[in-house]
């Protein structure tokens, strides 16, 4: 009897599960032909807005026009996005866009574990007008093992790390910041600041510049020099430069340059409060005046070292078509169109003319109250930055000089080479957590490195350092005949 | 011993309190002196801050309380009817049936199988139901449930109710449950609870941002908090991440007003929940 009842249970269940299963129809690929309007789903990063409704309403206009397809395009927040991206990946959900980069939905993972599609030849197909406009480092860089795996947007492709300053307390104090070229070179400047203004904590908290091309995460130990021996991968922390400057930070931490709660500190020192002297940023061509305008203050910025092209720097931000799509070639139309038309790209971006912003007669715009409250997008995730249009203010040769910008870019030794870590999982996870432990008092200048840098890396030794070391020189190495 | 338990009766008061005072202090002064127990300046810019997004908050508002309400009524009811049948000597797979329910105890499938099971065969994305099926049945409670019935309610009151004509379902509803009071008040208010705290399954199932709970809108917050500490680097280049953080006392504010109302519900089931805990806790 017991059994019966078990049995009659199981059965239940399978019943309900092929059921289920049989539901899903098996829809064909479209393929070449645009007669059948499809729905695409597009995972976005950011937070969602209110009036997305009634823009992609206007997208969808355009869009099934050109293409005969809808967007349906989802909002995920920033802190949730990489979460729930990696569920959906998982479980093997359907659909057919997603935004990726080195820092959210990782790109060089998914790629390697089959999430994404292979694009070189339906961008070769559908993606033709879009590659005449994306910078050719960024197809290049982004390529794993000669395939590319995602859209990447057309922004700056270089990265170049700058000190900026506060411009009120330079000018007010007479200060010259000509000849700043290095965090060593501050000292006599923040003195200055020490002394004379009480409420200003001179330094912004930030980790300090440290001249390598990172694999993985900005702050793992393992990476490849930028300068001298640029083919052996090292452990960054072992380097003779990265023990000068953090003696520097540490010295000024000591001078209380830096906030004594540094190492722990969550404080983003928005821009809007001018409590500080001087922060480390990233660059990008007139991007003093993005902050000036944001800050209400005047910024001037000095560079830390020549534009890099990394490979976090071409992956920052990409749009990949999943391995589950049911429409991978109207998928790659529409980001073709995202990435070219002019109307589609800004639609999305400033949203509708006359209600988010006012054009001008000169084909300048200027934003409406309503965008900034309801249509406020991350228009470095979308694609294609250099056909947006520009503001009033915005200088005339804004694209001309983020062009110039790519083209005195340098490409890092290591660009294009792709870390596979899975072979060193383990180890990978044990010097993380030795790296979250010591790397932000370091970074910041909290403790004296002469005494907590052998520490630290006597503990990556002991986690394995040696073992990912020889993975990756073994795999760069394979790479780089290749080349 | 009142000393040490009126301490400890405010060690734990104490934390809530704190937030209430951070979310009435002036944002100046949070940013000045850090966190105080009594703020240079108060002000109530944090609740007007709310005020203002009032449209946002009502609807998630909203969205929690719906929630609440229907889950916590759908769990009750599936979980007294599911523990009475497995109480009942005369249930002929009452066996079957309390193992099935102990063995979810025991073992899950994990998150990914939740995911596809609740995505893809029930196709429940979106829905309220994603919110409110997930947590509907909790077999712990039902083991509870089920000691309490046997407890509670004796042989010989169901027998004369039969003899009397009465059917199951009538026996249940007018002498079980009655009876029970206690008992369900207690996984009630447990319920209640879960359903209001509950931010996990709007994080996973809900991308319409108008159907999102109160809790999740803060874990929101939370979770692009963490993130920009992150990726500094990223948020500096693009405001667009920073405007969407409140600042400290609108943080706080939203708390009292996600908490305070469940927390002053509390006093209204306590009666029950004395008896009913320590009914349920023994196992036959």
């Amino acid at each position: 009897m017991k059994k019966i009842g078990i049995l009659s249970l199981v059965l239940l269940l399978l019943t309900g599960v092929l059921a289920a299963c049989s539901g899903g129809g098996s829809e064909k690929s479209s393929g070449d032909s645009t007669d059948e309007e499809v729905k695409l789903t597009w995972y976005m990063i950011g937070t969602p807005q209110k009036d997305t409704k009634d823009v992609m309403k206007e997208v969808n206009k355009y869009t099934k026009e050109k293409i005969n397809a809808t967007i349906d395009m989802k909002m995920l927040d920033w802190g949730e996005y990489n979460d729930r991206m990696q569920v959906i990946t998982t479980s093997g959900e359907n659909y057919d866009i997603a935004f990726t980069s080195s820092w959210a939905n990782n790109y060089a993972l998914n790629a390697r574990k089959g999430a994404f599609l292979g694009l070189n030849d339906l961008m070769d197909k559908y993606g033709k007008d879009m590659k005449k406009l994306i910078d050719p480092a960024f197809l290049e860089g982004a390529q794993i093992d000669g395939e590319l795996y995602a859209v990447p947007a057309n922004k700056e492709v270089g990265q170049q790390a700058v000190l900026s300053f506060n411009n009120e307390l330079v000018k007010k104090h007479n200060l010259d910041i000509s000849n700043v070229n290095s965090i060593a070179d501050l000292e006599p400047l923040l003195k200055v600041i020490k002394e004379k203004e009480k409420n200003v904590t001179p330094i912004a908290t930030f980790d300090a510049y440290l001249p390598f091309d990172s694999i993985l995460q900005e702050e793992l130990p393992f990476a490849f020099r930028l300068d001298g021996d640029t083919d052996e991968v090292v452990n960054k922390y072992e380097e003779e430069i990265t023990m000068e400057t953090l003696k520097t930070m540490h010295e000024y931490y000591k001078k209380g340059y830096i906030q004594k709660d540094a190492a722990t500190s969550t404080d983003s020192w928005p821009l809007e409060t001018p409590n500080w002297f001087v922060r480390k940023e990233i660059y990008q061509p007139y991007a003093e005046d993005v902050w000036s305008r944001s800050a209400g203050y005047e910024i001037v910025t000095r560079e830390l070292h020549e534009p890099y092209i990394f490979n976090n720097s071409v992956t920052g931000s990409m749009q990949a078509i999943s391995a589950t799509s049911k429409n991978p070639e109207r998928s790659m139309m529409f980001l073709n169109l995202l990435n070219s038309d002019e109307y589609l790209r800004n639609l999305l971006d400033k949203g509708i003319k006359g209600t988010h912003y006012e054009e001008n007669e000169d084909g300048t715009i200027k934003d409406l109250p309503a965008r900034v409250e309801n249509y406020n997008m991350p228009s470095f995730a979308i694609g294609n930055q250099l056909i947006l249009k520009l503001y009033e203010d915005d200088p005339k040769d804004k694209w001309e000089k983020f062009e110039e910008f790519n083209k005195n870019s340098t490409p890092s030794p290591a660009l294009g080479f792709y870390f596979d870590s899975n072979p060193v999982r383990t180890e990978i996870a044990a010097i993380s957590n030795v790296t979250s432990e010591f790397s932000p008092a370091l970074l910041k200048g909290a403790v004296d490195p002469e005494e907590y840098l052998p520490a630290f890396n006597k503990k990556l030794k002991e986690a394995g350092m040696e073992k990912v070391l020889d993975e990756i020189q073994k795999q760069y190495d394979e790479w780089k005949k290749k080349q | 011993m009142h000393v040490l338990l009126g301490s400890f009766a405010f060690m734990c008061i104490f934390p809530f309190l704190y937030v209430i005072i951070i979310s009435i202090s002036n944002e100046q002064s949070l940013a000045e002196n850090g966190y105080q127990l009594i703020p240079e300046q108060w002000s109530l810019d944090a609740y007007k801050y709310l005020w203002d997004m009032k449209a946002q908050v009502l609807q998630a508002y909203g969205v929690t309380i719906f929630v609440t309400v229907v889950g916590t009524f759908l769990s009750v009811t599936v979980i007294s009817m599911y523990a009475y049948a497995i109480s009942r000597k005369q249930f002929k797979f009452r066996k079957q049936f309390t193992f099935i329910a102990f063995f979810t105890m025991l073992f899950s499938g994990g998150m990914v199988p939740f995911y596809i099971v609740m995505t893809q065969f029930l196709d429940l994305k979106n829905t309220m139901w994603a919110l409110i099926l997930p947590m509907a049945v909790n077999a712990f409670y039902i083991i509870i449930m089920r000691t309490f019935f046997l407890r509670s309610v004796p042989e010989a009151i169901l027998e004369s109710a039969r003899i009397d004509g009465a059917g199951e379902m009538r026996i249940f509803l007018t002498i079980v449950l009655p009876l029970s009071i206690p008992g369900i008040a207690t996984i009630a208010l447990f319920s209640t609870l879960a359903y209001w705290n509950d931010w996990f399954n709007a994080l996973l199932f809900i991308d319409d941002p108008n159907k999102i709970p109160l809790q999740s809108l803060l874990m929101r917050i939370e979770n692009n908090m963490d993130f920009i500490k992150q990726n500094a680097m990223l948020s500096n280049q693009n405001s667009a991440i920073l405007k969407s953080i409140p600042q400290d006392s609108a943080r706080m504010a939203m708390v009292v007003i996600a908490t305070l109302p469940i927390a002053l519900s509390y006093p209204f089931f306590q009666k029950y929940f004395i008896k009913g805990l320590t009914i349920g806790g023994v196992k036959d």
